[in-house]
C-alpha cells in the first residue's frame, strides 16, 4: 500500500556551485507545459490509495510564481489524503513571502524545508547562494508568524577553508532560530558540478570528522537526537517522508528525474525537460528481485540510528534476519548492536556506515 | 624453383619506422593479397601487437614475383623490432641473404636501427638501405640520406625512397632485393642442415617449426632430429605462407617454410636449432646456436586466490607460443598461491602481464620484477637468486654479483647532461659517448640490469621529452654491495614487496617506497604503520591514516537505485584490493616499490 508520495519541481532561479540534482532555470516558457505533463503523469500513474505524505522537492518549489503555484496545487487536489497527512515544501529563502504561505496553508501544506546551507557570506558566496543572515532570521520569523511550526533547514558543511569556529557558528544561528529540524550534510563535490569542474578538492577527511563529531555535540546537548546519518529532530518531528525511504517502503515519484517506487519496481524518471513535456517520463526501471530488496531493506534500514525493527522485518520479508550471516558476522564484530526488537549501527562507526553497508551488497 | 631465383630477406628496423605497412605494400605488389585483405599489417598476428604497433613473432611469407621475363621466389622473413627479443631477430636474419634497413623519413637513424643493423651485418647480410615515409611533412630527406652516407657508409644510389603508407617506391624496392640481394648458396644434394628461425602452436598440428633449409632436402615422411636434443619426429607437413598456408611435399636448399611433426612441446623446438635427417645426419649444428635464457623474473599472483588453476593454464597456453616464457610455481605470504616468471626483457614481460589480463580475464598482481643474482656463500658454494625472498641470511653471504648491461642511447646533444644525471642515479658507470654528427650522440653507461627494471625507460623518455632511443646488450655480472630491504605493513613483513637494492641507496628507496605506498594505500579501519628494514633496522616509516568518514549523506529525493550503485560501485573498488593480514592493499602499490620518485 503506497502511501508516500514525491513530486519535484526542477526549476530555480539560480544555481548552487555544489548541486547535482535534477534543475533547470526558471522559465516561464516552460512552467505551464511543465504542469500540464506532471498533471497527466500523476493521472496515469496514481492509484487513489490515500496519502500519508507528500513531498514537494526541487529545484527550488518555491521560485514558481503564485499562479503557478495555485496550478500545481490545483493538480495536487487529486490525492486522497489522510487526516494526519505531512505535506512538505521545499523553499529557498529569497523566493518565500507571505502570499505564498497563505497559499500553503490553504492548501494543507504543513512542513517547510529550507535551504540555508550556512550564515557564513563567504561560503554563501562560494556556494552560489543569495540570502544573508539577516534575511533568514526575518523569513523564519515570517514562516513562524504564518503558523507554521515544523520546519527544516539544510545546512551544508566541510566546505573549502572553513573552520571549526565557522561551523560552530552555523550551528549557534541554527539554534538561536529555535527549529525542529535539521538536515546537515557534509558538501560533497559531485560530478557535473561546478565546483568538480573547477578542481574544487574535498577537506581532509580529520577535519570532516572532527566538524561532524563538533555538530554532533552541540546539537545533541540542545535537545535534538539524530534519528538518520544526516538527519537532527526534535521529539516528535522526524521526516515522516523520508523514513519511507529509510523502511524500504513503496512511494510515488513523479515529476523530472523523480524517482519512485511502486510494487516490485523501481523506476527514475527522465531528467531531459523535452522528453517529459512530451510524455516520455521513464528512464531508466528495474524490477527488484528477493535478494535486492532484502539488501535494500538493510542498506536503507540501517541508515536510521534506530535501525532496523526485528519483528517489522521479519514480517514483512518472511526471513529471520538475525539468521542472516553478515547480521550475524557484523554483531559479532561489534558492528551492528542488537537491542531489544532493534538491529542498528554502533554509534561508534555510524560515520563509516558504507564499510558496513556494502557487506551486505553480493 | 631454380635456386638462383630464390631471394630471401627481413626488414629491419627502430620501432615505429613503418617496417609492417612496407610488408603489407610488398605483398600488395606482388599480389599476394587482395586489398580487400589488407587489413593493415597482415604479418602482425595478434591484436596486441598491431595495437602496439610492434611485432612479436616472427612471421614468414613467400612471394612470388616476374622481373625481366623470369620468376622469382621472394620469402620475406619478418622480424620483432624490440631488444628484448635480439636473439630471436638474430636467427630469422641467419635465415637470410639480404635485409631491407628502413629508416624514417623524419626520424632518422635510431637505436635499434643500429642495433638491428649490426644483427644483420654480423651475418653477412646484403644491406639495402631505405628511408620511408617519404611523405611526411616533416621528412628531411637529404638529412636522412646524409646520416646513411656519412654514419654508416652507404652510397647515395643505394638508398632507396619509399612511402609504405602511399605505395611509392614498392616495385623499385623490389626491384632491387632481386638485383642486390644473392642467391642462397647452400646445396641441395648435401646433408639436410635446416635453421629453426620460430615456431608457433597450431591446435590441429601441434608445435609448427619456421625453418630455412641450407643445405639438402627434407619430404614428408622423413624422420627428423633436433640437433640440440637428439629429439626425433616424423615429418608430417610441410608449408608455405604465401600468405596462406599451402601444403608442400618437398622443401629444398634455399626455400623457407613450415615443417610440423606431432610435437607437443614447444620448448623442444628451440629457435636457432638445426634440423637434420635420422638416416643422413649432418655432422654440424648450423652456427650461432644459444639456449634462450631468462633476463628479468616477477612473481605473478591471481588477485582473486580461487584463479590460481586459471592463471597456471594461461600460462601454459601462452608458453604453448613462447619457449622464452618460463613459469614455476611459488608461495607468497602474502598473495598465496602464484607463479615466479622469467622473461626476456622488460617488454617481454609486460606483453605477458597484459595478455593473461586481456585474453584470459585474469586481474593479476605483479611482483616487482628482479634478476639472476649470484651469490657466494661463506661455504664458498655458489647460488643463483631470482627473488628477494630466496636472498639468504646475510652472515652466509660472502659477496653478491648482478648483472651488468651496456646501454646504446642515441639522443640530441642537448640531452646529454640529463641523461648523465640519470644514468648515474641508476648506478651507471661512464663508458663513452659518440657523436654521429653534430648534433646526435650514442651514449654508453654500464648499469646494472636491475636498475633499469625499475623506471629507466620512463625517466629516459620524459627528461628527454622523448627523444632518447635506447638499446643494450648484456655484458656479464660484478660484485656489488646490496642488501635486500623488506616491507612491513603493521608489523608484518610483506614479502612480495621485498627488494633488492644497493646499500648506498637504500635509505633513499626506502624511504621513497613507504611514501608511495602511504599514497596509495588508502585508508584502512585502523592505523597502519608501513616500515623499511634492512636486517632489524628500520630505515624509513610512515602510517597510513585510519578511515574516518565513508557514509553517503545525502540520499536524492528517493533515489535509492543511484545510492545503492554507489555502494556497488565501492564494492568493487574493494574487489580489485588484496587483503594481507588485515590491510586492503590494491595492485599498483606492488609495483611502487619501483618508483624512484615518489608518485604526484
Amino acid at each position: 500500500m503506497i502511501k508516500a508520495c514525491y513530486i519535484h519541481i526542477p526549476f530555480c532561479s539560480s544555481i548552487c556551485s555544489y548541486c547535482d540534482f535534477c534543475k533547470v532555470y526558471y522559465h516561464d516558457k516552460w512552467i505551464t507545459d511543465y504542469l500540464n505533463s506532471l498533471e497527466r503523469e500523476i493521472k496515469n500513474i496514481y492509484q487513489g490509495e490515500e496519502l500519508d505524505t507528500i513531498y514537494i522537492g526541487g529545484g527550488t518549489p518555491t521560485c514558481l510564481n503564485i499562479d503557478e503555484l495555485k496550478r500545481l496545487f490545483e493538480i495536487l487536489k487529486i490525492f486522497n489524503i489522510s487526516d494526519h497527512l505531512e505535506f512538505t515544501i521545499e523553499g529557498n529563502i529569497e523566493s518565500i513571502d507571505k502570499e505564498k504561505l497563505e497559499l500553503f496553508k490553504t492548501n494543507k501544506v504543513n512542513r517547510l524545508s529550507i535551504g540555508v546551507e550556512t550564515f557564513n557570506p563567504n561560503h554563501l558566496k562560494f556556494l552560489n547562494r543569495n540570502h544573508t543572515t539577516q534575511e533568514v532570521t526575518d523569513k523564519i520569523k515570517l514562516i513562524k508568524n504564518s503558523d507554521f511550526d515544523n520546519i527544516n533547514i539544510d545546512l551544508i558543511y566541510a566546505i573549502p577553508n572553513q573552520t571549526i569556529d565557522d561551523v560552530k557558528k552555523d550551528i549557534e544561528l541554527f539554534l538561536s532560530l529555535d527549529l525542529p529540524h535539521l538536515s546537515v550534510y557534509s558538501l560533497i563535490i559531485e560530478e557535473h558540478t561546478k565546483l568538480y569542474i573547477d578542481g574544487t578538492k574535498n577537506i581532509d577527511e580529520d577535519l570532516d570528522y572532527k566538524m561532524y563529531k563538533t555538530i554532533n555535540e552541540m546539537l545533541s546537548s540542545s535537545g535534538y537526537h539524530q534519528y538518520e546519518i544526516s538527519n537532527y529532530a526534535k521529539d516528535n518531528y522526524e521526516s515522516r517522508h523520508n523514513i519511507t525511504y529509510w523502511n524500504n517502503d513503496e512511494y510515488y515519484g513523479f515529476g523530472l528525474g523523480a524517482s519512485g517506487y511502486i510494487g516490485n519496481i523501481r523506476y527514475t524518471n527522465t531528467r531531459s525537460i523535452d522528453n517529459y513535456i512530451k510524455g516520455n517520463y521513464i528512464y531508466e526501471s528495474e524490477k527488484l528481485n528477493e535478494i535486492e530488496k532484502l539488501e535494500n531493506a538493510l542498506i536503507l534500514g540501517l541508515r536510521k540510528t534506530k535501525g532496523i525493527s526485528i519483528s517489522e522485518f521479519n514480517n514483512k520479508y518472511h526471513k529471520d534476519i538475525l539468521n542472516d550471516e553478515i547480521v550475524k558476522g557484523l554483531i559479532k564484530e561489534e558492528k551492528l548492536i542488537k537491542e531489544v526488537d532493534n538491529i542498528y549501527i554502533n554509534p561508534k562507526y555510524l560515520y563509516l556506515s558504507n564499510e558496513i553497508l556494502i557487506r551486505f551488497i553480493k | 624453383m631454380k635456386q638462383e631465383n630464390i631471394r630471401n630477406f627481413s626488414i629491419i628496423a627502430h620501432i615505429d619506422h613503418g617496417k609492417s605497412t612496407l610488408a603489407d605494400r610488398i605483398l600488395e605488389e606482388t599480389r599476394a593479397i587482395t586489398e580487400r585483405e589488407q587489413k593493415s599489417q597482415l604479418l602482425d598476428n595478434m591484436d596486441l601487437e598491431r595495437e602496439r604497433g610492434i611485432t612479436i613473432k616472427l612471421n614468414a611469407v613467400q612471394l612470388k614475383y616476374n622481373y625481366k621475363n623470369e620468376d622469382y621466389l621472394l620469402h620475406l622473413i619478418d622480424t620483432p623490432g624490440h631488444v628484448d627479443f635480439s636473439y630471436e631477430v638474430s636467427r630469422s636474419l641467419a635465415a637470410c641473404e639480404g635485409a631491407l634497413l628502413i629508416v624514417d623519413a623524419a626520424q632518422g637513424i635510431q637505436a635499434q636501427t643500429l642495433a638491428n643493423l649490426y644483427l644483420a651485418l654480423e651475418n653477412d647480410l646484403t644491406i639495402i638501405p631505405v628511408i620511408n615515409k617519404i611523405d611526411l611533412p616533416n621528412a628531411d630527406i637529404e638529412k636522412v640520406k646524409k646520416e646513411l652516407e656519412d654514419t654508416l657508409g652507404f652510397k647515395e644510389d643505394e638508398i632507396i625512397l619509399t612511402s609504405a603508407k602511399r605505395g611509392i617506391g614498392i616495385a623499385e624496392l623490389i626491384e632491387a632485393i632481386i638485383e642486390r640481394v644473392p642467391a642462397p648458396k647452400g646445396n641441395k644434394n648435401d646433408k639436410l642442415q635446416a635453421l629453426i628461425f620460430d615456431s608457433y602452436y597450431d591446435p590441429y598440428r601441434g608445435v609448427v617449426a619456421l625453418i630455412r633449409v641450407m643445405n639438402g632436402k627434407i619430404k614428408v615422411g622423413d624422420q627428423m632430429k633436433m640437433m640440440s636434443n637428439g629429439l626425433v619426429y616424423d615429418v608430417v607437413e610441410l608449408g608455405v605462407h604465401n600468405p596462406h598456408p599451402t601444403k608442400k611435399d618437398l622443401l629444398v636448399a634455399g626455400e623457407v617454410g613450415t615443417v610440423s611433426g606431432a610435437i607437443k612441446n614447444i620448448s623442444d623446438i628451440k629457435v636457432g636449432d638445426t634440423i637434420t635427417l635420422v638416416d643422413d645426419p649432418a655432422t654440424d649444428l648450423l652456427p650461432g646456436y644459444k639456449p634462450m635464457k631468462s633476463m628479468v623474473f616477477c612473481g605473478l599472483y591471481p588477485l582473486e586466490s580461487s584463479k590460481y588453476p586459471e592463471l597456471r593454464e594461461a600460462l601454459e597456453k601462452l608458453k604453448l607460443n613462447d619457449a622464452s616464457l618460463e613459469f614455476t610455481p611459488e608461495t607468497s605470504k602474502a598473495l598465496g598461491f602464484g607463479f615466479r616468471c622469467g622473461f626476456l626483457g622488460l617488454l617481454h614481460m609486460e606483453i605477458i602481464q597484459e595478455r593473461i589480463e586481456r585474453e584470459f580475464n585474469i586481474n593479476l598482481i605483479a611482483t616487482s620484477p628482479s634478476v639472476i643474482y649470484e651469490v657466494s656463500l661463506t661455504d664458498g658454494s655458489t647460488i643463483n637468486i631470482d627473488s628477494p625472498v630466496k636472498l639468504p641470511d646475510r652472515v652466509k653471504i660472502n659477496d653478491i654479483k648482478e648483472p651488468y648491461i651496456r646501454t646504446n642511447i642515441f639522443v640530441t646533444s642537448e640531452y646529454i647532461g640529463p641523461i648523465m644525471e640519470l644514468c648515474q642515479n641508476k648506478r651507471g658507470i661512464y663508458n663513452s659517448i659518440e657523436y654521429l654528427d653534430k648534433t646526435r650522440v650514442s651514449i654508453h653507461y654500464e648499469i646494472p640490469l636491475s636498475e633499469i627494471v625499475y623506471d629507466f625507460f620512463e625517466k629516459l623518455k620524459s627528461s628527454t621529452k622523448g627523444y632518447a632511443s635506447f638499446d643494450y646488450d648484456f655484458i656479464g655480472y660484478k660484485s656489488s654491495n646490496l642488501v635486500k630491504m623488506d616491507i612491513l605493513l603493521n608489523g608484518e613483513v610483506i614479502d612480495a614487496l621485498s627488494v633488492i637494492v644497493h646499500k648506498d641507496f637504500a635509505y633513499n628507496r626506502g624511504k621513497v617506497i613507504v611514501e608511495n605506498l602511504r599514497k596509495l594505500i588508502p585508508r584502512q579501519q585502523f592505523e597502519v604503520p608501513i616500515q623499511a628494514t634492512i636486517g632489524n633496522k628500520v630505515i624509513a616509516r610512515a602510517d597510513i591514516k585510519a578511515v574516518r568518514k565513508n557514509v553517503l549523506a545525502k540520499c536524492y529525493g528517493g533515489d535509492v537505485s543511484r545510492k545503492r550503485k554507489l555502494l556497488e560501485k565501492q564494492k568493487e573498488g574493494k574487489k580489485r584490493m588484496k587483503i594481507v593480514g588485515s590491510v586492503e592493499i590494491p595492485q599498483e602499490a606492488f609495483l611502487s616499490v619501483l618508483s624512484m620518485d615518489t608518485e604526484e
